[in-house]
């Protein structure tokens, strides 16, 4: 049961409303964006650091767990508090503090939504780059924990490029900057190891981001092939021609037809996959960049190239693959997305192990993915209700995984390890390898207060073993797992 | 304590006699006029993970090199018994040109990499001094970078993965081998920077760029460094297609001849397409002539950065510090360091905020470095001695005080090396 005293002390720090403890209100706090669920004892809703930082305190007397939480659409469970505890949602922690157009950079909480950052400097001629599709909704806090990435980080860089410094929460529930405004500061880079460390470590608190100046000419090109074949080896000729675009995208057939019902892109319906290409620069950049582009896709066999210059154009070129993922839900009830990453020469091969591995499991895949940096996110249609389903679902998942990382790839490119991938980490890393990253959790003194279960292997279930959560559970009934 | 005698059989029983240096050698591995009691080269990485198995067993403070050409960074070593040369571990271990990406030794000079790459119409975006000696380690443990950095980054934004013994012995990796990688804590980010305290970088590997199909360099000066970064700025919020911009203050400038008596330069290294560089390459000259300042084409980019980078190049200077601050403090900054001592040669990257300033003599050193602090820290920035005489250089920290979240870093040396056999001393507070 929760405990009364955890929650009069929450409710002392952050008054009584911001803090929910009752099964209805915790109930919408057991998921995220993944398959895998677990219920907090309490949710609580801080407005500033310090609050936060007495939460953290509150949490270590009381010996519960705290996970922190942006907008919930992270991909890998990072936002589950398996082990139950505290839930601390950042969504009033939104404001933008600061905005140095000079020196290209913004101070902001960690609830800020990513788009918010472009939409408050754009009047400077500047935006923020890393850009996750979910980025109309999700937070900069969960873009720091997953380290995030998006279609424009094959040219940019993901999150950990654009991050300068941080105000953290320690486990002691001391507020510490790392890093800063300004670049090399000495000492080691804190600031790198925390970004992408999935909240384990500390809860991040303020984070100093920075601006890029907007290209003055965009052009996107989408390229319609027969073959997935084709079109993969498009994206290594492109990569092979010196050219990095700002964006390679590849879309396959199951992936176009969803889009073609949902937003009619005008794709044709026999076509085998279609990339999309942006170019970004000055305008003699990108029309020389646009120009070879179209000439490598036609050689491979593309067979209709269409090009956009104006911003009206360009997103009209963007809109089936931005609708990608909310179109699947036309093909099935659910789609499990799955995020790994191989070297860009071994993207047919691995495709091809793709299709065939969902065939053997019998289930329909769709591809809609970062082409240019090889990272794939395969994203399996299945029913949930259908029993057994969920379970076959994850094994073609660790399938799929595995050969990824026989290709010389990884787990995870933009989505992190988090409770879904922990077991796959001892895969690419031996036991000292992930002793080592373990002793990062020691230095911060943070063994399991701060999101346990995530990142490192462990054979506990998520919610499984917990007492903690079994009254959890005993409160909100059996049926809520239903 | 290890008699030398032991310690020399020891060493040669697990890197052979061809790995350990002779007495007449050790002057060569000397850090900060410390000279270790026995050096080696080991030629795999099982090797390098052996004499720190031993050296950790034995309490023996171990120092790695590369070429040697970033020794003078970092505080006076605690304590110092062995040299560990990571020359001999100089091989492309993989480059696979359809992927950009490569993976290499530690012990590969930077020169030797980019010829490597080149031949594949690909480069590795790092070009600190001294290429024809530095190695891949030993940028990455100094975090060193060149002027290429306003395009590409620091070496944290395109290193994808490393191998790094750690001060127990053990080889281990980080990253991985593909350009988009979350799985794990980035301890890369950790190694780059951390001057050899943490572990043993004995492979790396890097997102490469293509090289650019045309380069050209102009040079602009100035009367006043603040008319030079508001230039820069303008250049950069256009994003016109630019490499690298370097300011030498009017010091600097004359010292190279790049500029008449008194002004300052703006070195401008083009780098892109064709007609995107002819059109940079005009749009400059425009705005040049806006802002009254002289323009012209400078025919040998290359050897120019290198002469850039060691004016006076054939004594090292005094006192050399590295000074970051925000992009619009620095012509308060470089103001500021000129009258605070002697005339310094300051190069400058403007659209990064990064500064080097060196002064061939100085007079009471001590008590300019202090004031060189306190015009540092009223702009916010942060001041690290680079080079500094060894009279005065033990009594100093040359990182400054310990940043606030030194507690931390304490902790993570704790972890990574609780004996402190890894360079003892070195970084900020002495780690």
């Amino acid at each position: 049961m929760p405990n009364p005293s955890l929650i009069r002390d929450l409710s002392r720090v952050v008054g009584r409303k911001l803090v929910l403890h009752e099964p209805e209100d915790l109930l919408v706090y057991e998921y995220d964006a993944t398959i895998e669920r677990g219920l907090p004892e309490a949710v609580v809703v801080p407005d500033s650091a310090d609050q936060v930082a007495e939460v953290v305190r509150i949490a270590r007397r009381h010996n519960a767990p705290v996970t922190a939480r942006g907008a919930g659409t992270g991909l890998s469970g990072g936002a589950i508090p398996c082990d139950g505890g505290i839930v601390i949602v950042t969504s009033r922690m939104n404001r933008i503090l600061e905005v140095d157009a000079d020196n290209r950079i913004a101070i902001v909480e960690p609830g800020v939504i990513n788009q918010d950052i472009t939409d408050a400097v754009s009047g400077h001629g500047l935006y923020y780059a890393p850009d996750p599709s979910s980025q109309k909704v999700c937070t900069i806090g969960g873009n720091v924990a997953e380290n995030a990435g998006g279609p424009h980080c094959l040219r940019y860089g993901t999150t950990t490029n654009h991050v300068l410094g941080l105000e953290i929460v320690t486990p002691d529930g001391d507020l510490v900057w790392l890093g800063g405004k300004t670049v090399d500061p000495p000492g080691y880079d804190l600031t790198g190891l925390v970004v992408g460390s999935e909240g384990t470590i500390c809860i991040v608190t303020k984070v100093i981001v920075r601006l890029m100046d907007c290209p003055q000419s965009t052009v996107t090109l989408l390229a319609i092939f027969d073959e997935v074949d084709q079109a993969s080896h498009a994206v290594s000729a492109i990569i092979g021609q010196g050219i990095i675009p700002a964006a390679l995208e590849m879309m396959d057939r199951n992936t176009m037809r969803a889009v073609e019902e949902a937003v009619q892109a005008g794709y044709p319906p026999d076509a085998g996959a279609v990339l999309l290409i942006e170019v970004d620069g000055l305008e003699e950049e990108t029309r020389e960049q646009a120009d070879s582009v179209r000439a490598v896709c036609e050689e491979l066999g593309s067979r209709e190239l269409r090009i956009g210059f104006s911003a009206e154009d360009r997103e009209r070129l963007w809109a089936g693959r931005k609708g990608a993922l909310g179109a699947l839900g036309r093909l099935a009830p659910s789609y499990y997305i799955l995020d790994g990453v191989v070297p860009r020469s071994k993207l047919p091969a691995v495709l091809r192990g793709v299709y065939e591995a969902c065939d053997t499991f019998g289930f329909q895949v769709a591809n809609v993915f970062h082409a240019g940096d090889g990272n794939l996110h395969p994203n399996i249609m299945f029913d949930e209700r259908v029993p057994g389903a969920t379970q076959r679902v994850l094994d073609l998942g660790e399938v799929i995984m595995r050969l990824c990382v026989e290709a010389g790839g990884t787990i995870t490119g933009e989505h992190g390890v988090g409770y879904e991938k922990r077991n796959y980490m001892s895969w690419i890393f031996s036991e000292d390898d992930l002793d080592v990253m373990a002793s990062i959790k020691l230095a911060f003194g943070a063994t399991d207060l701060f999101n346990p279960g995530k990142v490192f292997p462990s054979s506990k279930g998520c919610g499984e073993v917990s007492s903690r959560m079994k009254a959890a559970i005993a409160k909100v009934g059996p049926d809520a797992y239903v | 304590m290890v008699k030398q005698a032991s310690l020399l059989s020891q060493l040669q029983a697990i890197v052979g006699a061809d790995g350990v240096r002779r007495d007449d050698e050790l002057s060569n591995f000397a850090v900060d006029g410390l000279t270790p009691q026995a050096a080696v080269a080991p030629s795999s990485y099982e090797q390098v993970a052996e004499v720190l198995r031993y050296a950790h067993t034995e309490g023996l403070a171990v120092i790695p090199r590369g070429g040697g050409t970033h020794m003078h960074i970092g505080n006076v070593p605690g304590r110092y018994d062995i040299g560990l040369s990571l020359l001999r571990l100089d091989q492309v271990v993989e480059h696979e040109p359809a992927d950009l990406t490569v993976t290499c030794q530690a012990g590969i000079t930077l020169d030797r990499l980019q010829r490597h790459l080149g031949q594949h119409g690909q480069l590795v975006p790092l070009d600190p001094a001294w290429g024809e000696e530095t190695t891949i380690g030993g940028i990455l443990a100094a975090n060193a970078s060149g002027p290429s950095r306003h395009a590409y980054g620091a070496p944290r934004d395109f290193t994808i993965g490393l191998k790094v013994v750690t001060a127990d012995g053990r080889i281990t990796k980080a990253g991985g081998r593909v350009v988009k990688n979350v799985a794990g804590y980035d301890l890369c980010k950790l190694y780059i920077g951390s001057l050899g305290t943490l572990g043993v970088i004995v492979e790396a590997g890097f997102k490469l760029a293509p090289t650019p199909k045309v380069e050209r360099t102009v040079i602009a000066t100035f009367d006043t460094p603040g008319q030079a970064c508001a230039f820069a700025a303008d250049l950069q919020h256009r994003r016109l297609s630019l490499r690298a911009v370097q300011l030498l203050n009017a010091t600097a400038a004359s010292a190279v001849g790049l500029a008449q008596q008194g002004l300052c330069a703006l070195v401008l290294d083009l780098a892109g397409t064709p007609q995107a560089v002819e059109r940079s390459r005009r749009e400059i000259g425009e705005l040049a002539q806006d802002a009254a300042a002289d323009l012209r084409d400078e025919e040998n980019a290359a050897m120019a950065w290198q002469s850039r980078m060691r004016p006076g190049s054939a004594e090292e200077p005094y006192l050399l510090c590295k000074a970051a601050t925000l992009p619009t403090h620095l012509p308060a900054l470089i103001e500021s360091l000129e009258t605070v001592a002697g005339p310094p040669h300051i190069l400058a990257l403007p659209t990064v905020g990064v500064l080097y300033a060196s002064w061939p003599r100085l007079e009471d050193a001590e008590a300019a470095i202090g004031r060189l602090r306190t015009a540092v820290t009223a702009l916010d920035g942060s001041l690290v001695l680079e080079r500094c005489p060894l009279d005065i250089k033990p009594r100093l920290d040359v990182f400054g005080d310990p940043p606030p979240s030194f507690d931390l870093m304490r902790r993570v040396k704790e972890q990574f090396d609780p004996k402190g056999v890894l360079s003892p001393g070195r970084q900020v507070g002495r780690l």
